[in-house]
């Protein structure tokens, strides 16, 4: 009878246990937990906010486009190869459009056309360029957190710092005290609070010059843009960003994507300093470039 | 982006560098607790109180401050710039220190020499920013150079390796004429101020020093982000190279000590090569002011290593960011002045060598 029992009490753990299984299998597949399971909680910083702490990536091919996308063999494949070749993939703009105003639609189809020509002078009065990714240029926000670079977050009660990969740059969000933006730039200006466990970060005073994408989505120096990082596993944040620009847009719009914590116990940033790498593009047109002998 | 920087910070600088001095310099004279305040002895002047003491001990009435998480805190905007020579003139050989009243009229002299500019050049100068010298943060040093070993106060010679490095750059540079890659670091955007090291003076010197738990990281206006984990860590495999290089930090007493290996042979800081060592000690020596301390030791380079000491104010956040590669027209004006005095028989870069200098020193 106690074997019998025994037995028993292993099955209902053992179904318990797959039950367990299969529902951690199917949240993770499905992103956002059943309704009424208990919300993730973060540990805490220092300050008793959530520990943002750590490496992040996005896994999302939206640097290409953030609208739904084929795969294609890129602009270079008889140099490039597979290399150079643009994965296919889905949108991560809520309901899957952009607002477009009319004539912004047309701009947007013209900076895809003229997106790999550099044309940089010495007029600073001029900008007529094409991606500005393409030339280390900063990358602007919400890019910085979908190109194909991991991201380090600083975080400590007063600010958190976001240093980025791609050409070592960062971002201040000021938490305690705010402080204002002295001039427009292209990683604007943060300044965050807390919302429940969401980090929240109001970005403002942008230049007109990052892109959102290498397909010539854009926006003009009326952008704002609302992030939400809220943790949602010791592994995951879920990012969700609202842009707002009635320049260029009809309407606010949102993305979302899912931040992924990079694990490796080695992982560091590691100095991805492009300027070198885009002189001979920049400056060669300008005949200012005289290639090395190798 | 380069010159409009110096331009256009017209609006970002004089807002934000004379509003921040101003009241730094105020707390200054309002303080009682800097260190220089209590080495009394050499000096009965009423400036004495803000004079650079390096000798001095700490303030008996202040602690060094922590981190909510219990790290010595080294936190701040700083200035990093200097009317102390890196090197100690010839004419003060044998001389470390001045005294305090010697080293308030080196400074008035300093100054007046630093106003003096050749006016047909750039002048890139965070000086010119004040009105007065006085404005901003920066002191008299009782230091007559800002190197500390060799006792001399001199850096050591090249060896002959490097002088044979630096010839076979030079040829090759002049074998290719002027290009975009002929300028420094600097003003190709490519390092916001050639280091680290962080040598006083030159271009782009406000920084921040930002800590969260197992990290710090040093960031300049233009981007040099330093990211130094705190946690013990191997470096970086010695093929991967950088401009930065691969730092590693760890505290001793209140000090944060930074060792930085994989530079790259690109950025050539002061001639030296991929194999340079860097060990760098941040003290908060009272509450304005980081005492600032390295160590070069690059047997490719110098006969030995050689140590350097500053004292490095704060100033009011926050930084601004400097997008300098971003339509770097100066580099296109640079290499174009550049390439027509080479046509006009002027020397290799001519005119613009005036530049590189000030650009870089």
């Amino acid at each position: 009878m106690r074997i019998r029992l025994r037995g028993v009490v292993i099955m209902v753990a053992a179904v318990a246990a797959v039950t367990v299984c299969v529902t951690a299998v199917s949240m993770s597949a499905g992103q956002a937990p059943a309704a009424g399971a208990q919300p993730y909680r973060a540990p805490r910083a220092t300050d008793g906010h959530p520990d943002l702490n750590g490496i992040w990536q996005a896994f999302v091919t939206a640097d290409w486009d953030v609208q739904a996308h084929p795969s294609n063999p890129g602009p270079h494949p008889e140099t490039m190869g597979v290399y150079g070749a643009q994965p296919g993939g889905m949108s991560i703009v809520e309901g899957g459009e952009l607002p477009y105003r009319p004539e912004a639609l047309a701009k947007k189809k013209a900076n895809f056309d003229k997106r790999m020509i550099s044309s940089v002078t010495n007029d600073p009065t001029r900008f007529d360029t094409g991606d500005p990714e393409i030339e280390c240029f900063r990358s602007g926000v919400p890019r910085s957190n979908y190109m194909p670079f991991p991201f380090q977050i600083f975080q400590n009660a007063s600010q958190i710092q976001i240093v980025y990969e791609y050409k070592g740059q960062i971002r201040t969000i000021y938490m305690n005290p705010h402080l204002e933006a002295a001039n427009e730039s292209w990683m604007g200006w943060a300044n965050g609070r807390w919302d429940g466990d969401t980090l929240v970060v109001e970005n403002t005073d942008f230049n007109d010059k990052t892109w959102f994408d290498r397909a010539g989505n854009y926006h003009s120096d009326a952008l704002k843009v609302t992030e939400r990082y809220t943790p949602i596993s010791p592994y995951h944040l879920q990012y969700e960003a609202t842009i707002d620009d009635p320049k260029v847009f009809t309407r606010p719009w949102k993305m979302s994507f899912p931040l992924y914590r990079r694990i490796e116990p080695n992982i560091q940033l590691i100095e991805f300093n492009c300027v070198p790498f885009v002189e001979e593009l920049v400056y060669g047109p300008l005949g200012l470039y005289k290639k090395q002998p190798k | 982006m380069r010159r409009q920087v110096l331009v256009s910070l017209g609006v970002v600088a004089l807002v934000a560098l004379v509003a921040s001095w101003v009241p730094v310099a105020a707390q200054g004279q309002a303080g009682a607790t800097t260190p220089n305040a209590k080495s009394g002895g050499t000096g009965g002047t009423a400036n004495a109180k803000f004079v650079w003491d390096p000798t001095a001990p700490a303030p008996a009435d202040w602690t060094p401050p922590r981190t909510p998480w219990g790290d010595p805190d080294v936190q701040g905007y700083y200035l990093n710039t200097s009317y102390t020579p890196l090197e100690r003139p010839a004419n003060l050989a044998g001389k470390a220190m001045y005294t305090v009243e010697e080293a308030i009229a080196a400074f008035k002299v300093q100054v007046a020499q630093d106003a003096e500019v050749d006016p047909t050049t750039v002048h890139y100068d965070w000086k010119e920013y004040g009105m007065e010298a006085w404005q901003s943060p920066i002191r008299p040093n009782r230091r007559t150079a800002l190197v500390t070993d060799p006792p001399d106060g001199r850096i050591p010679p090249i060896t002959e390796e490097a002088r044979k490095r630096q010839a076979a750059r030079q040829a090759a540079e002049q074998a290719k004429g002027a290009d975009v890659q002929s300028p420094g670091m600097y003003t190709r955007c490519i390092t916001g101020n050639g280091g680290p090291p962080r040598i006083q003076g030159g271009v782009t010197v406000e920084s921040q020093i930002f800590q969260s738990p197992g990290y710090a990281v040093i960031s300049i206006m233009s981007g040099d982000t330093r990211v130094i984990p705190l946690d013990g860590r191997a470096h970086l495999p010695s093929n991967i190279k950088t401009y930065l290089g691969d730092a590693r930090g760890h505290f001793e007493g209140n000090t944060l000590v930074v060792e930085t290996t994989n530079f790259n042979d690109e950025r050539n800081w002061r001639g030296s090569g991929s194999g340079m060592h860097l060990t760098e000690r941040f003290t908060m020596a009272n509450a304005n002011t980081l005492k600032y301390e390295f160590t070069v030791n690059d047997p490719t380079t110098w006969t030995k290593p050689w140590s350097a000491e500053a004292p490095v104010p704060k100033i009011e956040p926050p930084l601004y960011e400097f997008a300098c590669h971003e339509m770097n027209y100066g580099v296109i004006n640079w290499t174009k002045g550049s390439q027509i005095r080479e046509k006009e028989g002027i020397g290799p870069n001519g005119r613009a060598d005036v530049f590189r200098e000030e650009a870089e020193k």
